[in-house]
């Protein structure tokens, strides 16, 4: 088996990124998500080596910001592992199998961090049954056996019903039984959905699905975090700084991942491309409106001409790479750079030069990179650097989302209005009560 | 972390041969890995190359029409709705007219992900009762419809309604930018300064979006 290195980094570079979003001064360090690699390396320095397991975050919000990237992960995994199984693709299911095995390691060590050892293997007995549940699901469905089929979704929906007895005991009850196994519930029959929809060919739906089933699960880190702090420590995921982090967390790495399925999807032909390209529009518009929440329509218009050219310049690059296509490689990926340039300057120009132009620049450039290496692999079915380069991406994408907000945040909360409104002279209010 | 660097040295050479592969529609690599044949595998990249080359990310984002109008049926307020700037303290500015709302324009609109912001005065010296008279009456579940300049309305359910003091105004939960469509109304509350000739506290309804 390959080097658990992966997943480690991912928890140890948003670590690091939040550590860096929480700083009051603009320091150059903060402004470097991308150099997240690097920041990770300094984190890691200070739990005592870079080969430190997952972190036990100490912070609510950091044992959030890790379960939400680890699950939605996980469920990006599983569903492509389930497209692996029906395309009959034994070198990327492979790559898939071990990589899910290695995330569900991790994410029981995150959760065992979190609620004590004990419950950590409890919920990795758990997880490791729905994972193993939900590829036989995908694999009856690839051999056409309704009996199998119909097996393992009775057996997907125990996993829910065990994980919720999980989430209540190990909560204390702040979770119950009922809740926690209909949130997982969801989660499986979002994963049955989605393989329903690609074996028959609707690709639509089949993205549309995975679309959601990442989001649900993002939801569901936050909301596991949560279950295991007591509510005071909690309220702490509930603020509004904290929850736009959430929320811009899950779609700029959403659009990182909506990215790797249309530049594999290339691969795969027009109605598998259409689809996946379809989402990743679906995304532009939901980060589109989400940045017309903080710096008004005029800029956010700017925004999404700037951001159309930088998905605009990753697609041609992997269209020039699935057409073999050498000198429409080499322009493609000259002119990402421009584009890099570009959305750079906007995203310096809104936080008011919080964020230096340089280290956006960067930033930006590495995830362009992580992106062409994601694609070369795929190409040339070295999945398992696929998988790494996904990961990797991911990882350095959600720090620049946490940088991101961070700057957003210094800029944004000197503009806001102060006090309260006088709205009321009569004192008719105060008498009829 | 696998070097990025070495990783890309060790891709040409693969990436030429899987090239030729999928030209000649042959699957000898796939072989070697125990995949199935897939005879399409040429035809296929080249339907999803051509589908790629014709993508085009979306643009033309348009803002959502202004807020023209706002009913809360439950209290039975219909109003239009004024434009608010901000005042030269900072503070939003209220409405000029007690029988009418207003939203805050430099905010989000409503439907929009943000929190879109209504103020209304609950009463004048002059009027008595002015159009949020009854705001605090407003429960979890009453609905409130906002109105845009081209007809369309954005539905909001009320999530709760509460009451702080104007020294302690929550300018985050009101007025921090967040990405669930929210809508918040303020009006004033608590008891009267009557030296000053203002409440003391705001009443604010904290709602998101429905429909």
């Amino acid at each position: 088996m390959r080097p658990r290195t992966a997943p480690v980094a991912l928890a140890v570079v948003l670590l690091a990124a939040l550590a860096a979003c929480d700083s009051k001064a603009p320091e150059p360090s903060a402004a470097s998500a991308p150099s997240t690699t690097q920041a990770a390396g300094e984190h890691a320095g200070h739990q005592g080596g870079a080969t430190a397991p997952a972190a036990s975050p100490a912070k609510p919000k950091e044992l959030a910001a890790a379960l939400e990237q680890y699950f939605a992960v996980h469920t990006l995994l599983a569903v492509r592992q389930a497209r692996s199984v029906l395309t009959a693709n034994g070198a990327y299911r492979e790559a898939a199998d071990h990589e899910l095995e290695e995330y569900t390691e991790e994410l029981s060590e995150l959760v065992g961090g979190a609620y004590g050892d004990a419950q950590g293997t409890r919920f990795k007995e758990v997880w490791e049954r729905t994972t193993a549940d939900a590829s036989s699901y995908a694999q009856a469905l690839a051999a056409g056996d309704d009996a199998a089929k119909a097996k393992a979704r009775q057996a997907l929906l125990a996993d829910a019903g065990a994980y919720g007895t999980w989430l209540a005991g190990a909560s204390d009850g702040r979770v119950g039984a009922g809740d926690g196994a209909a949130q997982l519930k969801t989660h499986v029959q979002q994963l049955m959905d989605h393989d329903d929809a690609f074996a028959a060919k609707d690709y639509d739906r089949a993205y549309r699905v995975e679309r959601e089933a990442y989001e649900h699960m993002f939801a569901a880190g936050t909301e596991l975090a949560r279950a295991g702090v007591a509510p005071k420590a909690a309220a702490s995921l509930d603020t509004p700084v904290e929850k736009l982090r959430t929320a811009f967390a899950m779609l700029l790495g959403e659009h990182m991942q909506l990215i790797i399925d249309a530049q594999r999807a290339t691969f795969a032909g027009a109605p598998e491309f259409n689809a996946a390209a379809a989402q990743v529009n679906a995304n532009t518009d939901a980060l589109t409106k989400g940045m017309g929440a903080i710096v008004g329509p005029k800029k956010a218009e700017e925004f999404q001409a700037a951001w159309a050219e930088h998905v605009e310049g990753l697609l041609d690059y992997s269209t020039a790479v699935a057409g073999h296509d050498d000198a429409e490689r080499a322009v493609a990926r000259e002119k990402m750079r421009g584009y890099g340039a570009r959305l750079a300057l906007y995203l310096s120009d809104i936080v008011r030069n919080e964020l230096p132009l340089e280290p956006i620049t960067k930033a930006l450039g590495e995830h362009d990179q992580h992106l062409v290496d994601q694609v070369d692999a795929y190409a040339a079915k070295r999945f398992d650097e696929a998988q790494e380069s996904e990961v990797e991406g991911y990882g350095q994408m959600l720090g620049v989302a946490n940088t991101l907000v961070g700057a957003l945040q210094r800029t944004v909360k000197p503009q806001l209005p102060v006090g309260g409104s006088q709205t009321g002279g009569g004192s008719t209010a105060t008498w009829r009560r | 972390m696998t070097p990025i660097g070495g990783r890309r040295r060790l891709g040409g050479g693969l990436a030429g041969l899987v090239a030729l592969v999928l030209v000649a529609g042959c699957s000898a690599a796939s072989a070697e890995r125990g995949d199935p044949p897939r005879p399409a595998a040429a035809a296929t990249t080249a339907s999803g190359t051509a589908a790629a080359r014709s993508f085009h990310s979306t643009r033309g984002y348009r803002a959502t029409p202004v807020p023209v109008r706002i009913e809360i049926p439950r209290i039975k307020v219909a109003s239009p709705l004024d434009r608010l700037g901000r005042a030269a303290d900072r503070t939003v500015e209220v409405p000029v007219r007690w029988e009418r709302a207003g939203w805050y324009d430099e905010g989000t609109r409503p439907g929009d992900p943000g929190s879109a912001v209504i103020l209304g005065h609950v009463d004048s010296r002059e009027d008595g009762p002015a159009v949020f008279f009854r705001l605090r009456e407003l429960r979890r579940g009453d609905e409130i419809v906002v109105t845009r300049a081209d007809g369309s309305k954005a539905r909001f359910a009320v999530d709760r309604t509460e009451q702080f003091p104007k020294s302690r105004f929550p300018t985050d939960a009101v007025y921090y930018p967040t990405l669930t469509p929210a809508l918040r109304l303020v009006t004033c509350g608590g008891s009267f300064d009557a030296t000053a000739g203002h409440y003391r506290s705001n009443v604010i309804v904290f709602a998101t979006l429905r429909a």
